[in-house]
């Protein structure tokens, strides 16, 4: 046997990395003051389940309903946010879940048991995506060198995909600020156009609530 | 630079979130196996280009990602409407029927 003398310690354990962790923003956060103008931190590892459904299909949103216990937004552009997470609209038939990355299995088996027999799609998509949050006085002029979207008729509980440089993005508000949404591997890419976007205004790594 | 209304999202956006999806409604053959060879190429490459209304199909790319159609005015730009495919077909056989 090849790995016959091999002992335990060299076993092969996989470590979960947030696609952000060359940065090492963890070390780098401070508390928000008004030294810098734009703030930002990642929140690394939620957990991501993809929906897709026909909305115009009553069993299909009351389904989703009673597992998530919550309204399904199947309104354009909606979201609604949840004492657990979030669930924004994609296109007409299909959502993001936003959970934390320990409950996502479970809201994937309550979905799939609520969904038997009805046609859709539940994805367990938490390897694809992450978030960035971004704050401060000037977050939103930050935002308006990135994006072709008029940020002042982004309303709080609305969630729009739009082009952030030459990648795509989905953005809401969130608290002050605005939560930004996005694959995992454009991860690098977008910090760095924030960090350069907010040059003129001063870019701090923020320090984020527990639990956030 | 367009502004598109794209009608999934129902919110004006700008040009750079769309891709062009090229000439709406061209009717595929009916049975490729047996359509010929001149006809299939038809259908594939001779798009139609022309000077005035055009109905072609956009997708919201970097938004919904679903596809739509869109009526324009390729000489001066303007924008009829932007209507979901269904929608759009309807409107699209009526003023066929009338040309």
């Amino acid at each position: 046997m090849l790995n016959s003398t091999t002992n335990n310690t060299s076993e092969f354990k996989p470590v979960m990395q947030s696609p952000l962790h060359p940065f090492g923003l963890a070390a780098k956060q401070e508390k928000i003051n008004d030294s810098k103008g734009a703030w930002a931190n990642e929140i690394p590892l939620l957990g991501y389940i993809s929906l897709r459904g026909n909305s115009q299909n009553a069993a299909f949103v009351s389904a989703v309903n009673s597992a998530l216990n919550i309204t399904l937004p199947t309104q354009a552009c909606s979201m609604i946010n949840a004492a657990w997470g979030s669930i924004l609209w994609l296109s007409p038939d299909e959502w993001l879940i936003t959970c934390k990355r320990d409950q996502r299995a479970s809201f994937q088996q309550s979905l799939e048991a609520a969904l038997a027999g009805i046609h859709s799609q539940v994805v367990d998509n938490s390897g694809g995506y992450t978030t960035v949050l971004l704050k401060g006085k000037n977050a939103s002029d930050v935002l308006h060198h990135c994006t072709v979207y008029d940020l002042n008729m982004l309303q709080a509980g609305k969630v729009v995909g739009t082009t952030f440089g030459k990648l795509s993005l989905y953005v809401h508000q969130h608290e002050n600020g605005y939560s930004l949404v996005f694959r995992r591997s454009f991860a690098d890419y977008i910090w760095r156009y924030l960090e350069r976007s907010a040059l003129p205004y001063g870019f701090g790594i923020a320090q984020l609530n527990d639990g956030q | 630079m367009f502004v598109i209304k794209c009608p999934h999202c129902f919110e004006a956006r700008e040009e750079e979130e769309f891709s062009y999806g090229g000439e709406a409604f061209v009717a595929r053959p009916e049975s490729p196996e047996t359509e010929s060879e001149e006809n299939w190429g038809d259908y594939l490459f001779m798009k139609r280009n022309p000077k005035g209304w055009h109905w072609e199909m956009w997708g919201h790319s970097t938004g919904c990602r679903k596809f739509f159609v869109l009526k324009r005015n390729t000489a001066n730009h303007t924008i009829v409407g932007a209507w979901t495919l269904a929608e759009a077909r309807k409107i699209y056989d009526a003023e066929e029927a009338i040309a």
